[in-house]
Formats: structure tokens, sequence, C-alpha cells
């Protein structure tokens, strides 16, 4: 089990002046959220959500809107305080920071870039970026030099004196991320960076932001609404509905084993070719049915479909599957299309 | 991309949605129920009426209403169509009026009672002519007066009858006047009544609907209090007293009066350290800027503002302020003039200074801003020369009061506007300078005061002008500069040297106008 970083324990947020009846009434008993917004006219945002976010990982957070994933978020660096539970940041306990502790620990600990990039319109590109380091009372000739390198990470080398609303949409979110990484944080919370782009600049950005994060190795916590991105970017994801986180699992798992029928639903649309491995599809091969043909195309275990047609179509015998030089299973031709339109 | 089948619309559906938009049908039933839910009494007929003017395409839908017809007004008030009630009660009154008028009224009683006097006065004279003619005088005199005092009398009685006459044509006017009115409600009364129906069906809770007895008995009582006693004030010729003045009550004038002195000379007399106080802090400041402005030599003062203007504003305001301040020097007005700009300038400095503080307050907390608004709407509402009598009672006469009065009408711009600015920031680049680890301060230093400082600018700007405004008022209560030159005028009536110091007064504004403006444009800019 690699090391947490950031870690969510039983949190809560509800809404409203009764809010520990809420929660009192949510855990014994089953209470919706219209019931809690009738019953104690509350509104919970946050039910009960537990997740762990390991070194260098992406884990994304995926739901529609008013979802909770973006008030989830903003307990990690307290922007929200939560009504129940822990949040354990780099293995302190973020309730019981006092404001100076928490200003420092946002200040060097947590970069974060929002949906609506929020830079500030009378600065300059540089001192945008610089800002998270001048709250640390950084020299002016250090935070210029760190600005320029960051802004170079995103690209951006040559438009340090700009002003914001001179840069595109796009621009103007690769300053948010360069504001974010300025003061080098472990932690990177991004609240639907790229929801507010259009769709061409937005797989740019992810690309670019997925090497990004891999070469700096910083641990994200990635909120979206978009399962695709979230699959792309995401090494784990968490999928939330209505205040509450309903499966967390790698996107294949997510994928091939949605935990109810709310994730069946979001999963049918996305493309299984990349995600589906071939041990997952094949028929296994009974113990001393091993003898396959020598001829016939061997795969590994962990090709996705998509290498698997690519094979496919230039061979007319079935595909074996090999794991560690051993045959373990083979794929027929209906197995595959099977296995492209989801098993069934 | 998808492998997986997209499921395809049934049939059905996509047949319900292509329908085309001259099929789609009036659904008559729904609308109905509506209607009978809304107007609770009588749903057939509103029903019917209701659809003619849905149905109308031109022109406007004559659906006659006989309850609107009938009772007019009291239809209104009891269906709850309020702005519809009082219309038509105040025109019929009008209506009642003439009716009153022409039945009762007492047309052409002056015209009479002149009559009978001029009558009384010309049997007087004949009756003064009959005795000189006995005592053996010239009666002539007599005679003629009373003569051209009985025709007088007699044309005065024409007039009376011709008045009385006139009865009958203001009662038919009255009487057509009411009838067009009823009619006019009759065929209006619908059209109002559906459009509070449209109303009420956005927001059922505060429109009224049905027909309420509350509404009707409360239409009544206010019919049975208005009507007759308008009428009753212009239809009769002597009324009581009361009818036409209020019973005031002059004791009570006084002793509230009474009161309220002894109240304000107690208040000043035990709070008078601190009003001395006040009073110097604010001398002290005005000194300075006065010693800076007329203590300087003119032709540092001078020049330095054309620079100033120059800079900030570009040539041609320099070049204005030039002409502006030769105006002002060429007719001696230069001290005087230099002595109001240090009024404003040391009431604008006071403005600003408490203003926006105040206005940083307000902005950040509602509840502060609630209690403060209504002080801010008195501040700039209440006539000057009100609050100039307290001022005296509190601060004495002369230029440190008369800028503490510039400054209750000056202030409340900057504040206004500065809270303005400091709301209008976005929550957004607020919560990520926090999220950066910024504290209060500064959040309030970084984001909030540049975010919010062209509202604050323009706040300034509007207190400036405010205050110019106001110093020629406190000449008044012996504020000096421009405004004591005009006061002075106006007591001699001296129109040149009126004139003279109002454009003085004229191009000081001006001038402080242009180059704020303009710097304020410049800074805006960057």
């Amino acid at each position: 089990m690699p090391e947490s970083v950031v870690e969510l324990k039983n949190v809560w947020k509800v809404f409203g002046d009764r809010a520990a009846e809420t929660i009192q009434a949510a855990t014994t008993g089953d209470l919706s959220k219209a019931e809690a917004l009738e019953k104690y006219r509350t509104v919970i945002g946050v039910r009960d959500a537990s997740f762990s976010v390991a070194r260098g990982e992406i884990f994304c957070i995926m739901g529609l809107s008013g979802s909770g994933k973006s008030t989830l978020v903003r307990h990690v660096n307290r922007l929200i305080e939560p009504t129940a539970g822990t949040i354990t940041v780099l293995g302190q306990d973020v309730g019981a920071m006092g404001p100076n502790e928490l200003r420092q620990m946002r200040a060097t600990h947590i970069g974060m870039v929002f949906q609506h990039m929020a830079l500030m319109p009378h600065r300059s590109v540089r001192e945008n970026v610089a800002y998270p380091l001048e709250i640390r009372k950084i020299p002016k000739s250090r935070r210029w030099a760190i600005s320029d390198h960051t802004l170079g990470l995103v690209d951006l080398t040559g438009y340090e004196d700009r002003l914001p609303k001179e840069l595109s949409g796009g621009m103007q979110q690769r300053v948010g991320i360069a504001r974010a990484l300025a003061s080098d944080p472990e932690i990177l919370l991004m609240d639907e960076p790229f929801s507010a782009l259009d769709p061409l600049i937005r797989l740019q950005l992810q690309d670019q932001f997925k090497a990004l994060v891999r070469d700096l190795n910083k641990s994200t916590l990635f909120i979206t609404h978009d399962l695709d991105e979230a699959i792309r970017i995401g090494h784990r994801i968490a999928i939330m509905k209505d205040g509450v986180i309903v499966q967390i699992g790698t996107p294949e798992e997510i994928v091939t084993q949605p935990a109810d029928d709310y994730v069946r639903e979001f999963v049918q649309g996305i493309s299984r070719l990349k995600l589906v491995k071939a041990h997952t599809i094949m028929e296994p091969l009974a113990n001393g049915h091993t003898k396959q043909p020598a001829d016939a195309p061997r795969v590994e275990g962990d090709s996705d479909l998509d290498g698997l047609i690519d094979i496919a179509v230039g061979t007319d015998q079935p595909l074996v599957v090999t794991e560690g030089g051993t045959d373990v299973g083979v794929i027929t031709k209906t197995t595959l299309l099977r296995g492209i339109q989801g098993g069934r | 991309m998808t492998v997986m089948d997209v499921k395809e619309p049934s049939a059905t559906e996509a047949e319900a949605k292509s329908a085309a938009v001259a099929d789609i049908e009036v659904d008559r039933a729904a609308l109905d129920t509506s209607i009978a839910e809304f107007v609770d009494k009588n749903p057939t007929y509103y029903q019917t009426a209701f659809h003619r003017i849905h149905d109308t395409q031109r022109g406007i839908p004559t659906v006659f209403n006989m309850a609107a017809f009938v009772f007019g007004p009291f239809w209104a008030a009891a269906r709850g169509i309020w702005g519809f009630f009082w219309a038509f009660l105040i025109l019929e009154i009008i209506a009642f009026v003439q009716i009153g008028r022409g039945t009762w009224g007492e047309l052409g009683a002056a015209a009479l009672e002149q009559a009978e006097r001029q009558a009384a006065r010309a049997q007087q004279f004949l009756d003064q002519a009959q005795a000189a003619r006995e005592a053996g005088n010239d009666p002539t005199r007599f005679e003629t007066l009373g003569n051209n005092l009985m025709r007088a009398a007699e044309r005065s009685r024409e007039t009376a009858d011709a008045a009385a006459g006139d009865a009958l044509n203001i009662l038919i006017t009255g009487l057509v006047l009411l009838l067009v009115l009823r009619l006019v409600q009759a065929v209006w009364g619908n059209l109002a009544y559906e459009k509070q129906y449209s109303r009420w069906r956005v927001d059922p809770q505060s429109v009224p609907s049905g027909l309420k007895q509350k509404n009707l008995v409360l239409g009544i009582i206010l019919g049975l209090v208005i009507i007759p006693l308008t009428v009753y004030r212009f239809t009769i010729e002597n009324i009581p007293d009361w009818l036409t003045a209020f019973p005031a009550n002059s004791d009570h004038y006084t002793s509230t009066a009474r009161w309220l002195e002894d109240v304000i000379d107690t208040a000043a007399r035990s709070g008078a350290g601190a009003f001395d106080g006040i009073v110097l802090g604010v001398r002290q400041i005005l000194d300075a800027i006065s010693v800076a402005l007329i203590g300087t030599p003119w032709i540092v003062v001078m020049a330095v503002i054309c620079v100033f203007a120059w800079r900030a504003a570009g040539p041609r305001v320099a070049i204005f302020t030039a002409a502006a301040l030769a105006y002002i020097a060429f007719l001696g007005y230069w001290e005087i003039a230099m002595e109001t700009v240090a009024l404003v300038g040391a009431a604008v400095v006071l403005c600003v200074v408490m203003g926006i503080p105040l206005g940083i307050w307000f902005g950040k907390s509602t509840r502060a801003y609630k209690i403060a608004e209504p002080v801010l709407d008195l501040m700039q509402t209440l006539p000057a020369f009100v609050y100039l009598i307290p001022i005296i009672a509190f601060f004495g006469t002369g230029n440190p009061p008369g800028i503490l009065a510039t400054i209750i009408f000056g202030m409340p711009p900057v504040i206004r506007l500065t809270a303005l600015g400091m709301r209008g920031v976005p929550e957004t680049i607020k919560e990520a300078a926090t999220a950066f680890g910024a504290s209060r301060w500064q959040l309030l230093k970084d984001v909030e005061l540049p975010l919010a400082l062209p509202s604050i600018m323009t706040g300034v700007n509007q207190t400036i002008l405010m205050c110019l405004s106001m110093v020629v008022i406190i000449s008044l209560i012996g504020g000096g500069g421009l405004g004591k030159v005009i006061l002075e005028a106006l007591q001699f009536a001296a129109k040149g040297p009126g004139l003279l110091g109002g454009f003085a007064i004229l191009f000081v504004a001006m001038v402080i106008d242009r180059i704020v403006q303009g710097a304020f444009r410049r800074a805006d800019q960057r």
C-alpha cells in the first residue's frame, strides 16, 4: 500500500441549523436528501465520504452538477468546514489546525485550480503565478524566477507580462495550473479545470496535464463531470451521486463492473477498446488443454481490445493469451466481438 | 467511438414530437379548470370572456361585463383589482360632483347674494336722493349712483339666473360622464381581470383571486368615506370649518418646539468639549490646506495646478484650467477661490478617510449595511437648510461647522460605491486567494480593494462634486469663500458682482471636475 497523502474518513457536510440531528437520523436509518430537506430543513452536501489518495496518484471524483463533488474537494484545504469526519493531509489532521497553521498548509502544500480560472484581472500573468509565493513573503527576485520557470512548464514563456484578459481561455487555465504549481505543493486540487474549455483544447490540456503531473510526481484530486475525462486522466475514479460516493475503482473496474444501475448508465457510452484487457474477456483454458496450435498468434494478458482487433483481422485462428510464457486462455472472434459489446 | 447500440426513439414518440405547429390543439379543459379556480364565483361567464380575449387577433375584444357596469368600482374591489378600483372611484367622484351640483347645488348663490347687496345699496342711494329732493337740494348725483347700482344688481341677478339655468346642463353632463365611465369599466373590466389572471398564474400567493367579501366590504367602506364627503365639499356653499382645515392645535406645536430646543441646548452644553474638539480637528485640516493654497505664492500654486491638469487630463484641460484661473485671478477672486478649494479639499479628505473604511465594513457585513442604509438615505435627502440649524447649535458658525455640514451631504456616495465595489468582487477570485493561504488582510489588500477600485473612484468623484455644490450653501452659517460673495450679492440684489462670483464658482467646479475625471479615466485604462 503506497503512502497516502490525502485521507478522508466519514466526512459529512450538512448545510442548515439542524445538521447534527440530520446526521444522526441518516446514520441510524435511511434518510434521503429530499427527506432531510423536508424534515430538518437541511441540505446534505456530502454524505459519509471516505477515500485516500496515494502519492503520485491522480484521483478523479466524477459526478453531475449538484452531486457534492466541488463541496467535497473544498474540505481538503478546509475552504469548507466539515460537519463531521476527519481529513488528514500529509499526516496532519486538517480539522485540528489553527488559522495560521491552516494558511501555512494552504500556501505550501496544496495548489488549487478553479473552473473559472479565478485569475486576478489587475495583475500580470507573472504576478498571478507569483501570488502564492507573495503570500509566503518570498522576495520578488525569487518569485519572478520561480513563476517564469513554472510558466515555462505550461508552455507560456513570452506571456509573462500580459494581463489575463489578453489570453485565450485555454491559456488562462494554463496560467491557473502554473499558479497552482508555483509553490511546488505535494497536492493539487483541480475543480473542474477544463470544463469551461472547448473540446479540442480540453484534450490537449488533459494530455499536457497528465504528463506534467507524472513528471513532477504530484498527487492530484481531480473533479470533473465528464466520465471520458475521468477515464483519460485518472488512475482511480470515485463516482458521486447526491453527496454519496457510489463506487471507487480503476477506470477498467468502473467500466466492467459498475456498482449499480446509476454507474452502469454512465459507462454505457464509454468506449471499452482502450480499457478492457485480454484476460478479462478470454475463455480460460482448463488444465490439460494447454496445447494450443503453435502458429496461432500469442497476445499478452494485459493487451487492450484495440490491439487485439489489430491482430485478429490478420489471422483466421483464435488468439492465444499468454501470461508469463504459458498459455492461459483463447479469444475467438466471437469472444472478441462480445467483449467489445460488453460481455452480453 | 462507441460500439454500444444506440436506443432508437420509438415511433410514437417521434410522431408526437414532430406534430406541425398548425395541428396543435388549444387545451380548453385545462385552461377552464384554472380559470374556474381563479374566479371562484361565476366561472362559466369568465371562461367564455377569457376565451374571447385569448382568441382575439387584433383590436380590443368587446366582452361586456354586466357586474362591472352595474357596480362599477365596487365590482373591481370585490374582485381584488385595486388599481382599477381607485382609478374609476376617483373618476366617478367627478361625475357624482357634477350630478350633485346639478341637483341640489346652490348655483349662482354668490351672484344672487351680490345682487341683493347691490339692490340694497341702490335703495339707500335712492332714499338719499328722495331726502335731498325734499330738502330742496340737487338729487341728481344720488339718483345716478342709485340707478347705476340698480342696473348692476339686475345684471348680477341675470348671471345668477343663468347659472341656475345651467344646473340642468351640469346634471346631464354628470350623468353622461357616469354612463361613459360605467361603459368603459364594463368593457375594460374583463381585460383588466384577465391581466390579473395571468399574474395570478405566476404568483398565486400574493395576487388576489376569487370574489372576496372582505375586499368588497373594504371597497364599500372606502367608497362611503370618500364619495359623500367629497361630493358634499364641492356642492354645498357653506360647509363647516372642520371639513376644510385640519383641527390643529398650536399649543402642541409650541410645547414640542420648546422641548426640542431644550434637548438640543442641553446636549450642546454637556458635549461641549467633544464638539469643540471636532471643530478644532477640522480647523487644523482646513488651515493646513489653506496655508498650502493661499500661503504659497500664487505663481507657484497656479503653475502646479496647470501642470497637474496637464499630467492628469491632457493639454486641453490644462489650457482650460489656465484660462479659468486667469479669470479668477484678474477679477481679484484668487484668495477667496482658494479658500473655497480649501473648504472642498478638507471636506473631501474627511469624507474619504471616514467613508472608505465604512464602505468596506458595509460591503462585508450585510447587517451593518441594512442598518446604515436608511441613515445614508436621510443624509442625502434631508434638505441642507434643515441640518444647518442643529449644526449651529452644536458646532457654532464659521468654516469648520460648514465643512461638517458638507460632509453630511457629501459622504454617502463614497460609502455606497465602496460597499458596492466590495460586494462586486467575484467570489471565485476571493476563494482562490484564500485557497493559496491569503490572510484576511492580504485578501483585502491584494484582491478586494484593487478590484473594487474603479467603483471607489467613482464614489470619490461623486463626493467631490457633492461637496462642491454644498460649499455655497454653507455661507449661510458663516462659511467663507466664493459662497460668501454670492450670498452678499444676493442680500443687496447686486447683479454684477453676483454673476461674476457665480462664474468664478462655476470655473472652480469645472476645473476640479475635469482634472479628477481625467485622472480617474487614466487610472481606469491602466
